[in-house]
C-alpha cells in the first residue's frame, strides 16, 4: 500500500515546532497524574544574550544550551480519511519542522536554598522523585 | 476567535526568549500520548521533496515501510531515546490552539508559556537503500504474454494475475524512477494498461519474423522504419504493441532528423538472444555452439564469445570446453541471496568469472570491495596468482 506525505504549508512557511530535551524522566507527583493539562513543569530562563539556558524543575536546576539539529526534523501527523471502497485511507501530513532544540545534557543539580512553600500556586510537578517546590520566578 | 499575541506562547516563545527573561514550560491543555504525531529526521536536501509532496511511503503491512522520493528509496528506522523530549507546537497551530483565557490558573495568565503537547520517545531516521525489486519479476512472471494471448481479441483476457502501475507501486518498495528502470531491465511492456513480460519463444517468433521481413523487403538492420516494420508485422498476425516492443528490446532509436521513427538493431542484444535460444536445450560443446550461433544470427552480425559475459558458465572437461546458460538477470538482486546462489553453483570463483555476476549489485554506502569483503573469502596462493573467491 501507499501512504502519501501531504503538506499544506509549502516551502518556507512551514511552522516551526520546538523541543526541550533533558535527561531522565519528568515525573509528576502521584496526585497530579490525572490533572496534567496546563500544569506547570518548570521555568526556562535565558540569563544572558548567549544561547545558554537554565531549566528549574522542582528542587532541580538544569544547565543547557540551544543547539541546531544536525538534520532537520519534520513533524508528521497520521490522518485517516474515510474511503469508499477499502474503508480507510491513511495519509501523513507535514504539520511542522524542527531545526533547534534546547538541550540539557547534564544531570540536574539540586538547589541548595530551602524552597519557600507558596500557598497560591498549586504544587509543582517534580522530577526524579524530588518533593514539590516553588520557584522564585 | 482571539488571536494569540505573537511570540507570547508556544514554540515561538521557546525560540525567542529574550536575554534576561524566563518562560514557563507547562503541560498543554491537550497533553497526551498523541501517537499520531511522528518525528522524521531527514537530510536538508530531502526537505523540498517532502514539502512539495513528492514523497510517499510504500510497503505491505508485513514489510518495513520505505520512504520513496521520485528517484530514491530509503529504509525507515525508529531511533528511540531515553531522554525526555518535550514537544512544543506553535501557539497558532489550529489543532492545538488554546484560548489563553481558558487557562484556569490566574497566576499564569500573563506569563509566557511553552506548552508541551507530548513527550516524544524517539524519531524516524532514513537510510538510503537499494530498491526491493525482486518481487517485481515474480509478479510479472505469474502470467506472461504469449502467442495464445496475442491472438485473443482485445480485452478478452482475464485480468487476474495482471498488474497495472498502481498495483505495482502498492506492492513494490521502490521509487517511481527505480521501478521504471526495473521494468525496463526486465524488458517489460505495458499492454492494455498492464505491465507484462513477453514469453521468450513468442519474442523469438516476432524477432524471427522481423528479420525475415527485412530480407524480403530489403530493409537495412541499421535503419528500420518503425511504421513500416509495425505495419508488416501486424499483417503477419502480430499485435502492433509487440512489434514496437520488439524494436525497443532489440534495437536503439536513432536520432531525430530522419523522417518517421527509425531504429537500429543492436548487435549485442540480437546475438545474445540467439545464443540463449541455442542454450535452452542444455549445455553445449563450445565449438558446436559457436558454429550454430554464427549460422543463426542475421547476416552482417559477428557473434563473439565476449558478448556472453554474465550469460554463460564455461567448464573444462579434459580437452573439451562446455558452456551452459547462467544468466545474471535470473539471479536475485539482494547481495546475500546472490552470493549464496553463486557459491552453490561453484565453490570457488576467479575474479574474471565472478565479476560479471556481481558488478550490478549496488548497496548504498557499501563499495564493491566492501561487498566482496562482507560476503566472500579471498585467497591468493601466491602474490602473482589470480585471487580466488569462496564463501565466508
Amino acid at each position: 500500500m501507499e501512504i502519501r506525505v501531504r503538506c499544506n504549508c509549502g516551502e518556507g512557511s512551514c511552522e516551526e515546532w520546538g523541543i526541550v530535551e533533558l535527561q531522565g524522566v519528568v515525573e509528576p507527583q502521584s496526585g497530579f497524574h490525572d490533572s496534567l493539562p496546563n500544569l506547570h513543569i518548570g521555568t526556562l530562563c535565558r540569563p544572558s544574550s548567549q544561547e545558554v539556558y537554565t531549566f528549574t524543575v522542582g528542587y532541580h536546576e538544569l544547565a543547557g544550551s540551544k543547539v541546531p539539529l544536525k538534520k532537520p526534523m519534520v513533524v508528521l501527523k497520521k490522518v485517516k480519511h474515510p474511503d469508499g471502497e477499502s474503508g480507510c485511507k491513511v495519509e501523513l501530513q507535514v504539520v511542522g519542522v524542527i531545526r533547534h532544540k534546547i538541550l540539557f545534557k547534564n544531570r540536574p543539580k539540586a538547589l541548595i536554598s530551602k524552597p519557600q512553600m507558596g500557598s497560591r500556586e498549586r504544587p509543582k510537578p517534580i522530577m526524579l522523585g524530588s518533593s514539590p517546590s516553588n520557584q522564585a520566578a | 476567535m482571539e488571536s494569540p499575541q505573537p511570540g507570547s506562547r508556544g514554540a515561538e516563545a521557546l525560540k525567542n526568549i529574550s536575554p534576561g527573561s524566563s518562560i514557563s514550560v507547562a503541560y498543554h491543555s491537550l497533553f497526551g500520548p498523541h501517537d499520531d504525531l511522528l518525528l522524521l529526521e531527514l537530510d536538508e536536501k530531502l526537505l523540498p521533496d517532502v514539502l512539495h509532496e513528492r514523497v510517499v511511503l510504500r510497503g505491505q503491512p508485513d514489510e518495513d515501510a520505505v520512504l520513496c522520493t521520485p528517484s530514491k528509496t530509503y529504509a525507515m528506522k525508529f531511533v528511540g531515546t531515553s531522554n525526555s523530549v518535550l514537544l512544543v507546537p506553535p501557539a497558532n497551530h489550529s489543532e492545538f490552539y488554546e484560548n489563553p483565557q481558558k487557562n484556569d490558573s490566574n497566576m499564569e495568565e500573563d506569563k509566557v508559556v511553552a506548552p508541551v503537547i507530548k513527550v516524544v520517545s524517539g524519531n524516524m531516521e532514513l537510510v538510503e537503500t537499494a530498491p526491493r525489486l525482486d518481487k517485481l519479476k515474480s509478479f510479472l512472471s505469474e502470467k506472461t504474454y504469449n502467442f495464445d494471448v496475442g491472438n485473443l481479441e482485445d480485452n478478452q483476457e482475464s485480468t487476474i494475475g495482471l498488474y497495472n502501475w498502481n498495483d505495482l507501486v502498492n506492492n513494490i518498495q521502490a521509487s517511481d524512477e527505480e521501478l521504471r528502470s526495473g521494468l525496463q531491465a526486465l524488458s517489460a511492456v505495458e499492454i492494455n494498461g498492464y505491465w507484462r513480460l513477453v514469453d521468450g519463444s513468442y519474442m523469438d517468433m516476432i524477432l524471427g519474423m522481423l528479420l525475415k521481413n527485412s530480407v524480403l523487403n530489403d530493409w537495412s538492420l541499421n535503419a528500420l522504419n518503425e511504421d513500416e516494420v509495425v505495419c508488416t508485422l501486424e499483417s503477419d498476425g502480430f499485435p502492433g504493441v509487440l512489434a514496437r516492443h520488439c524494436l525497443h528490446t532489440y534495437g536503439t532509436k536513432l536520432n531525430e532528423g530522419m523522417p518517421g521513427r527509425v531504429w537500429k538493431l543492436d548487435e549485442k542484444r540480437v546475438c545474445i538472444h540467439f545464443a540463449k535460444e541455442i542454450l535452452k536445450g542444455g549445455k553445449r560443446k563450445l565449438e558446436s555452439f559457436m558454429d550454430e550461433w554464427r549460422q543463426k544470427v542475421p547476416d552482417g552480425m559477428q557473434p563473439s564469445f565476449d558478448l556472453m559475459e554474465g550469460e554463460v558458465l564455461t567448464e573444462r572437461v579434459g580437452v573439451e570446453t562446455w558452456i551452459r546458460a547462467f544468466s545474471v538477470a535470473s539471479l536475485p538482486s539482494t547481495p546475500a541471496e546472490r552470493f549464496s546462489i553463486l557459491f552453490r553453483e561453484r565453490k570457488k570463483w576467479e575474479w574474471k568469472d565472478l565479476q560479471p555476476y556481481v558488478r550490478d549489485l549496488k548497496v548504498p554506502g557499501l563499495s564493491s570491495e566492501g561487498l566482496l569483503l562482507k560476503y566472500t573469502r579471498r585467497t591468493q596462493p601466491s602474490p602473482d596468482a589470480e585471487p580466488v573467491f569462496s564463501a565466508r
